[in-house]
């Protein structure tokens, strides 16, 4: 069944390349109803989705979705554009999931987002603009809140220095004779409110007219009220903002409101600050001064981490494909067990063995003497993290390489054998050549995913030992992902997003890099066999 | 034939599209597009049940369904992409005060996310529905949102249901991994999608201070109540961020059949130490973890030197740092020449300390209330006591953790009238107690509790508040490495000190 519609599928795409209406696939009245079903239904989740997204002041990510669900509804209506029906889709996403995150991350790391830089400049100036001060006339109230039965507040303010009290409603503030204590209700039916009842009241009791010469006067808390002046105000035109209770005028600089003196309005904003992180990379010896040892300790952790992985892995494979060998399922079931446990409990749990408690670590011990150390050596630590991670890692390799090794065409062999090839020379010059075709491109993913294991590092030596020459974030250990990590969120003043979006940019391109060299390698190897 | 028909098809679905959008957008569309959308909207969120309660004309529930449904996409879209900066950004200074949440929050953290974008949604949905349709007002105006982590949702979920039951006012406990609330809120808060309250460590206030997420508050008269430790813990700027409820600091824990009376001064611990090593009764008479310098701190501070000078009023100078100060270096001698001794061992971590204490395999440690309920269930017989006397009397961290006030309430005069009226009294403090049994804050609360508690809670009387100054990241970082480095032999103490130093002082300016 499923066969049939292979072969139809693939007859359908080979008939539709000659291209004319005559190659439209046969039309069901079910194929068009479940399209149009399946439509209606990504068309609902989008307009729901585009919806949210401008909710959340995310426009840009909004339209896109829009572009998107219009292009695959127009690929899915339009019998010409069958070809692109299965297409469209998968490429659309790729945008909005790989290259959109990436133009994203290199805007980011033009601006200096982060921790004291989160919040957007409206945001930030909003909230500048609800700070009082009390001037130098402010009095301070006990209050007491009232409400009739046709939801009416009034409001009694006592003044505990002067004796005076006011009641105030929406027509202002009067004064009040008020009694030893408060009453109960007052005329109209207002009931006297208790604090929370009162509290829950915000809104109502915030539309009250409550003013004394001017100066609102604001429930600052479930007892005391406030005559309050604003603190701050901003002036679009020439972007400035003044603190009316000190005069002192501030400017924003990159993100801070700053005053000509220096002093400085928390919380910023995030703004574009320029090639500023990018300077930083190359200028803060901080970043500089471990860079190329980070950088040298993660190509040979990566290249060791496939080489270890593959060799071991291979040798496996080589033993388990032997016809000769007996109860092959239970070995292979066996010899792949560590693949199936979760590498963070594995790397856990291997860290344990390694450390002092743990049977690695005293048996080394008693080998080496006491001074010996899996965490204290950097190059001991830098052997057991290796060791950890072909552990982790040659299962995977063992399993493609069972199923390379099945590909690999017999006759080669007989022929070989007649030529008088050692077992050897047999595997060098035939076996590892036509296995590293299929092979390499795995090699390669394998490759880029340890140049970036930020989990093992840090599950298991979290970069550690440290460095003793320098004082920078870097430890021994560290790889440049983990060590992006540390001076991005561990290390400095709060996570530095904008920095890590720099270096993760860098990253980025020295992974492409190499992989493409990698690419460019293994074409070569195709055309030579 | 076959293309008239798809015209036809293509026209149903265009006129379905245009329903749907204007359904969800909330203008008048056909009775049956309406239904439609309510229809799809309900499949795809759990939360479009949320809608029922709060929505009053029932011609707009389909709407409102919709807006619903859309709000909780939004917090769960959120969550999903913290959920991935949350596990990596758990930071030295929290997993030591709070090493099972954090070791908890990786695989939790999508659990307790997804129920924060359900529930979360409730709020806004009441937000949606008084805009659109005025609400005759009732006396459950305003939810009350509060964060919290699961352990205290529990012992505060009594409390809050009593509360409800006097007042008439809703609150809403979300429980969130304890790391998720500081990390949440910083990104959720400025979206709009914040709590009114949360609770949280004291070491969490000049970060969330600096992104503008808390607000300050005013206890009053009440300040008075609260250990002045905590209440310190909770200043920043000169401004109190919070309404501490507990205290915790790390106590020397002794065993009663090795030790049988606690060391007063350091001198004696280390004679009692070496003398029990000698005897070969254990292997480590006393321990101590090397990749924690907030275990270190009573030694720091114990032999004169300090992190931050202190100002008059108790709260830290962060211009004045002092790891490198004569006491400080004293203190990195102290601890070189006790590996030297044999008296330290290097490579020992903070689970390699503790089960050793639960095996006998050592006398004495320096370690926190936290350890107590795993130490109980070992059956080890211990005494906690106070941290003996170096050249002067040491003074370990005391974490505070305590309630905060979003910037981003929408209740704010509620929420602080329930952390002034509600939180600090009597009764509620003595009910978090026996919930949550930390060393009250809350002076009045101090009598008549637990021994261990107490014992932990002498301790913490005499210590300092953690810092909570956004810089404090990088002075964990930069101190334990120096640390490890003297265990490890590596560097001389005073070098491994001063280097650190430096690089902290960068860091602060």
């Amino acid at each position: 069944m499923l066969q049939q519609q292979l072969e139809r599928s693939s007859n359908n795409s080979g008939g539709n390349k000659g291209g004319g209406a005559q190659s439209r696939p046969s039309f069901s009245l079910r194929g068009l109803g479940l399209r149009l079903l399946g439509l209606a239904v990504i068309d609902a989740v989008a307009s729901l989705f585009v919806i949210t997204l401008f909710g959340d002041g995310l426009p840009i990510v909004a339209v896109a979705i829009i572009l998107i669900t219009i292009v695959v509804n127009w690929v899915f209506l339009s019998e010409q554009l069958y070809a692109l029906r299965w297409l469209t889709p998968g490429v659309l996403l790729l945008i909005l999931m790989v290259v959109y995150p990436l133009i994203y991350t290199i805007y980011s790391s033009f601006t200096n987002y982060g921790d004291s830089h989160r919040l957007t400049k409206d945001q930030v100036i909003a909230q500048l603009k609800t700070q009082t001060y009390q001037g130098a006339n402010g009095a301070t109230y006990s209050w007491t809140a009232y409400r009739s039965p046709d939801n009416k507040f009034k409001i009694i303010l006592q003044n505990p220095t002067t004796n005076k009290s006011f009641i105030g409603d929406e027509s202002g503030l009067k004064p009040y004779d008020a009694p030893a204590t408060l009453p109960a209700t007052l005329d109209g039916g207002f009931q006297k409110l208790t604090p929370f009842a009162a509290a829950s009241q915000e809104k109502q009791l915030a539309a009250l007219n409550l003013k004394n010469d001017q100066v609102a006067i604001q429930l600052i808390s479930s007892s005391q009220a406030q005559e309050l002046l604003s603190k701050y105000s901003f002036d679009p035109a020439t972007d400035k903002l003044t603190d009316l209770e000190s005069k002192v005028v501030y400017t924003p600089v990159k993100g801070t409101f700053t005053s000509s003196d220096g002093r400085e309005i928390q919380p910023g904003f995030t703004s574009l600050v320029g090639g500023e992180n990018y300077g930083r990379i190359f200028s803060d010896s901080n970043i500089t001064a471990p860079f190329f040892g980070v950088f040298v300790w993660t190509i040979v952790f990566a290249a060791m981490s496939v080489l270890l992985t593959f060799a071991f892995g291979l040798s496996m494979a080589l033993v388990l494909n032997d016809p000769q060998l007996p109860l092959k399922p239970l070995f292979r079931s066996l010899i792949f067990i560590p693949y199936t446990i979760p590498s963070f409990i594995s790397a856990l749990v291997w860290a344990g063995l390694f450390s002092i408690i743990g049977p690695v670590g005293i048996f080394s011990k008693t080998i080496f003497g006491d001074a010996f150390s899996w965490q204290a050596d950097p190059n001991w630590a830098k052997v057991m993290l290796l060791f950890i991670n072909t552990w982790l890692g040659y299962p995977y390799m063992m399993l493609i390489c069972l199923g390379a090794l099945q590909s690999i065409p017999t006759d080669m062999f007989e022929a070989a054998i007649l030529d008088g090839a050692t077992a050897i020379q047999k595997f060098f010059s035939l076996t590892l050549p036509l296995l590293l075709v299929s092979v390499a491109p795995l090699l390669i993913a394998s490759f880029a995913f340890n140049f970036n294991n930020f989990g093992l590092i840090n599950l298991v030596t979290k970069g550690g030992p440290p460095d003793s020459a320098t004082t920078t974030p870097a430890g021994k250990t560290d790889i440049l992902i983990s060590y992006t990590f540390n001076l991005a969120f561990a290390s400095g003043k709060g996570s530095d997003l904008g920095l890590a979006s720099t270096i993760s940019f860098f990253i980025f391109l020295i992974v492409a890099g190499i992989t493409i060299f990698n690419f460019r390698f293994t074409k070569r190897l195709e055309e030579v066999f | 034939m076959t293309n008239k028909l798809f015209r036809r098809f293509s026209l149903i679905l265009a006129v379905m599209m245009m329903a749907l959008v204007l359904a969800a957008c909330g203008e008048t569309a056909t009775p049956n597009a309406t239904t439609a959308a309510a229809t799809t909207a309900a499949a795809t969120s759990a939360a479009a049940t949320t809608a029922a309660p709060t929505t009053a004309a029932a011609t707009t529930a389909a709407t409102t369904a919709v807006a619903t449904t859309a709000v909780a996409t939004t917090a769960a879209t959120t969550a999903a992409t913290t959920a991935v900066t949350t596990v990596v950004a758990t930071t030295a200074a929290t997993t030591a005060a709070t090493t099972t949440a954090a070791t908890t929050a990786a695989v939790t953290t999508a659990a307790p996310t997804t129920t924060a974008a359900a529930t979360t949604a409730a709020p806004t949905t009441a937000a949606v529905a008084t805009t659109a349709t005025p609400i005759p007002q009732a006396s459950s105006e305003g939810n009350l949102v509060i964060w919290v982590d699961d352990g205290r949702a529990k012992a505060l979920q009594p409390l809050i249901d009593n509360f409800v039951k006097q007042n008439g006012i809703k609150v809403t406990l979300q429980t969130l991994a304890f790391g998720d609330i500081r990390d949440q809120l910083k990104l959720a808060g400025p979206a709009g999608k914040g709590p009114d309250i949360i609770v949280g460590a004291n070491d969490w206030v000049g970060e969330l201070v600096t992104n503008g997420v808390i607000d300050p508050l005013d206890l009053g008269a009440k300040a008075k109540s609260f250990d002045p430790v905590s209440t310190n813990g909770f200043t920043y700027n000169g401004k109190l961020y919070g309404v501490p409820y507990g205290t915790e600091a790390v106590a020397m824990l002794y065993n009663k059949d090795l030790v049988p009376n606690p060391p007063k001064t350091w001198d004696e611990l280390k004679t009692i130490a070496k003398q029990l090593q000698d005897s070969g009764k254990v292997p480590q008479g006393y321990t101590l973890q090397q990749d924690s310098p907030y275990h270190t701190y009573a030694l720091l501070t114990g032999f004169g030197g300090y992190i931050f000078a202190k100002n008059p009023d108790g709260t830290y100078n962060p211009k004045d740092f002092g790891l490198d100060s004569a006491g400080g270096k004293a203190y990195a001698e102290q601890i070189d020449s006790m590996v030297k001794a044999g008296l330290l061992k290097k490579d020992v971590t903070g689970s390699i300390m503790e089960d050793a204490f639960k095996k006998g395999q050592t006398a004495m440690i320096i370690d926190g209330p936290w350890f107590i309920k795993d130490l109980k269930a070992s059956g080890v017989k211990y005494g906690v006591a106070n941290i003996p006397t170096m050249t002067t009397t040491p003074r370990p961290f005391v974490g505070v953790q305590g309630f905060m006030l979003s910037s981003f309430g929408k209740n704010k005069l509620l929420a602080k009238t329930f952390l002034t009226d509600f939180i600090a009294t009597d009764d509620t403090m003595k009910a978090i107690y026996t919930a949550d049994p930390r060393f009250p804050a809350w002076i009045p609360t101090q009598a008549g509790i637990d021994a261990d508690v107490a014992a932990f809670g002498a301790s913490a009387k005499t210590g300092d508040p953690l810092p909570n100054v956004p810089q404090m990241s990088g002075v964990w970082d930069n101190w334990g490495k120096s640390v490890t480095l003297i265990f490890q032999q590596q560097v001389a103490p005073d070098k491994a000190v001063t280097d650190a130093s430096t690089a902290i002082r960068a860091k602060l300016q």
